[in-house]
């Protein structure tokens, strides 16, 4: 869940349950953070900036524009990214279909060879166009993935420790969220491999509150083990826009609905 | 580059102009074999640049109001193969429009695409560029543009894409940069041969009509296909004492099928080509009908590294009569074709560097054409890729066997802007 601090997805819910007085469960924090940081409105959109770092300092650019819209409020949801930057790959376009639980569809359109690609999504821990996000950091980890437990807690932050139920494939053995107790947006993560040693962290850099959604407008991303990092910045974050569960299809994946992506 | 410029005089039809790319490219390649051609020690040598535009149409007006768009995509060349010729290359230039809610169109020069291979085409019978693809040009420029109308209906059950276009060849090897099987000459052929390629005359009637239907059915994609024009390639003959080749009529009817299986993407997909100027087989001079069925399977095993592999089974139709109608000295074309693909790319250092391996091998025709490429995006705008083509084969006259003189090393050094 520490998507969230990445992820897009922003919640609301805020306004549901007063939670009167009494400490929260282990369930209601990862589920409130989960819809908190992924699912905020029944849509969104955000113009997004990633500036990746690699060992050597040198530094690359990433611009897109970010559509989701919500098929079911904690469950299935669809993405649009639109590449602008860099150059060559201005225009190409990409396409998930999330399930919660099962691999994601995803598509990728070539406007140069005008090809529709299939992309295989087993692997949701590979890098996101060659950030130091990935894939999983966008779109959410499925919340069921990991076994969720409340390590401490202060005056600011529930620190919940997530242990994978299948190790098998990823990099680290477990990680910690800190989330915000009053936003319940996730604001730090820390990932640890087997020997307990950390090797990356996701920080929450900048946060708002957007159109009464707390929304990560910064966060960065940090590869411990190569020293690499990537900053994600968004910017135009809006929800509740009207996008509609049609326009996420081969369609607009050839050609881009004008009215969203200006 | 940003620059929202005012084209028209008239403020009742405006043309933002957004933004333009592109890139400034130079590639060379050196010829690991010898043959016939131009050049004994290279088959490529060229510099590009490469601009792309999109407009969008605003003001007050139809275009605007029905989210027209101007697509411009074109090369500036030298091609130091043949002496340092300029040239230009119109790869885009069209209108997209919505007119109805549920119809889009895009008229003029575009580039089409659609099936499921992985180079390998059995639906898509738009035009393509093998020449660049041998000689070790960008994938892009595999896909060669077709001068055509689409019109993509989008009703509640399903898609259709309909398109009308005028016929454009593949640009196949000729023998002045790429030597090829050239049946007049009996072998392998370069600058030697001198056939005469007979193109359908730009009439009405000679258009050609692709059709495609899809829907998904879950996760799943399933298309229909329907095409009605001309063999890409001059495969059959007007008249060997003229050397003369042509395009023959060809109808090609298919589906395809593509979807997760078992973590990765299986992919499935039928073409029949009917041969209409030689329906029965039994025209020694005109190529025979012919069935295609491919099976693919790719899977991203992780750490960025992805592998497909494809497996291709075609026959010639009406074989009885096709052998029966041979002359003496007439070169026997096999039944059965049985081709198998493989593609394996590791990507490293944040997908900055990728190396990837394409493999077609037949053992039929015992040929086979590899297609090892290494890329390095050094910056956001330099990328730097080496690469090689290395066709082999048993035999003179097979797919891949007939391009075995033209194996090479290509760099090509791009900028992108």
């Amino acid at each position: 869940m520490l998507k969230k601090i990445t992820g897009f997805g922003l919640a609301v819910l805020l306004a549901g349950v007063p939670l009167a007085g009494a400490e929260p469960t282990v369930d209601e924090i990862i589920t409130k953070a989960n819809s908190v940081a992924y699912y905020a409105g029944d849509d969104g959109l955000a113009d997004v900036t990633m500036t990746i770092t690699d060992a050597q300092g040198r530094e690359r650019v990433r611009e897109f524009r970010i559509l989701r819209y919500d098929v079911a409020d904690q469950g299935e949801q669809k993405f649009f990214v639109y590449f602008h930057k860099p150059a060559d790959v201005a225009k190409m376009t990409y396409m998930v279909w999330k399930h919660p639980g099962a691999d994601d569809d995803r598509w990728l359109y070539l406007p140069a060879l005008d090809l529709v690609k299939r992309i295989a999504a087993s692997d949701k821990r590979s890098s996101f166009v060659g950030s130091h996000f990935v894939y999983e950091d966008v779109s959410g980890r499925n919340i069921d993935d990991d076994v969720h437990t409340l390590e401490a807690t202060d005056d600011t932050y529930y620190k919940m420790k997530n242990i994978p139920k299948d190790p098998k494939g990823l990099e680290f053995a477990y990680y910690f969220i800190w989330i915000d107790k009053t936003t319940f947006l996730p604001m730090k993560a820390e990932y640890y491999d087997e020997r307990g040693e950390m090797i990356r962290t996701i920080t929450a850099l900048e946060t708002a509150e957007v159109q009464g959604h707390p929304t990560v407008l910064k966060s960065e991303v940090k590869d411990l083990q190569r020293n690499g990092r990537t900053l994600m910045e968004f910017s135009g974050v809006r929800y509740d826009v009207g996008l509609k569960d049609d326009i996420f299809a081969e369609r607009y994946l050839r050609r881009a609905p004008v009215q969203w992506i200006r | 580059m940003t620059a929202a410029v005012i084209l028209t005089a008239s403020s009742a039809a405006a043309l933002e102009l957004p933004e333009i790319h592109g890139f400034a490219e130079a590639d060379a390649a050196v010829k690991l074999d010898s043959g016939n051609t131009k050049h004994d020690d290279y088959n490529l040598m060229e510099q590009r640049i490469q601009l792309k535009s999109t407009a969008f149409i605003s003001g007050d007006n139809y275009l605007a109001e029905k989210g027209g768009i101007f697509n411009f995509k074109g090369d500036f060349t030298v091609d130091e193969y043949f002496g340092g010729k300029t040239g230009f290359e119109l790869r885009e230039l069209n209108l997209g429009l919505t007119p109805l809610d549920i119809v889009d169109v895009k008229a003029g020069r575009q580039v089409l695409t659609w099936g499921t291979g992985d180079y390998l085409f059995i639906n898509d019978l738009f035009p393509k560029d093998y020449v660049s693809f041998f000689a070790g040009r960008d994938d892009e420029y595999l896909k060669k543009p077709s001068d055509a109308l689409r019109v993509s209906v989008y009703p509640s059950w399903g898609n259709l894409d309909a398109v009308v276009m005028a016929f454009a060849p593949n640009t196949t090897a000729a023998g002045d940069r790429l030597t090829f099987f050239d049946p007049l000459q009996g072998g392998i052929a370069g600058r030697e041969s001198e056939r005469k390629l007979l193109e359908p005359a730009r009439q009405a009637d000679n258009l050609e009509y692709a059709l495609r239907y899809y829907r998904n059915i879950g996760s799943h994609e399933l298309a229909l296909y329907y095409f009605r024009g001309f063999d890409k390639n001059p495969t059959s003959f007007k008249s060997i004492s003229e050397r003369q080749l042509f395009y023959r009529r060809l109808d090609v009817y298919g589906w395809s099928l593509r979807g997760p299986v078992a973590g990765g993407i299986g992919n499935a997909e039928f073409g029949c080509a009917r041969s209409r100027e030689d329906t029965d087989g039994t025209d020694r001079l005109i190529e025979n009908s012919q069935l295609k069925v491919l099976a693919g399977y790719s899977k991203d095993l992780g750490n960025d590294l992805k592998i497909g592999v494809q497996y291709q089974f075609e026959k010639r139709l009406d074989y009885a009569a096709y052998t029966a109608a041979l002359l003496p000295g007439d070169l026997l074309l096999d039944e059965y074709r049985h081709l198998v693909t493989q593609r394996i790319t590791k990507q490293f250092l944040n997908q900055t560097l990728t190396l990837s391996l394409f493999n077609f091998y037949s053992p039929s025709d015992k040929d086979g054409y590899i297609r090892p490429v290494a890329s390095y995006d050094w910056t956001d705008q330099w990328k730097v890729t080496l690469g090689a083509n290395i066709p082999w084969g048993d035999d003179d006259y097979t797919e891949f066997g007939q391009m075995k003189e033209n194996k090479n090393i290509y760099v090509r050094v791009r900028y992108s802007f």
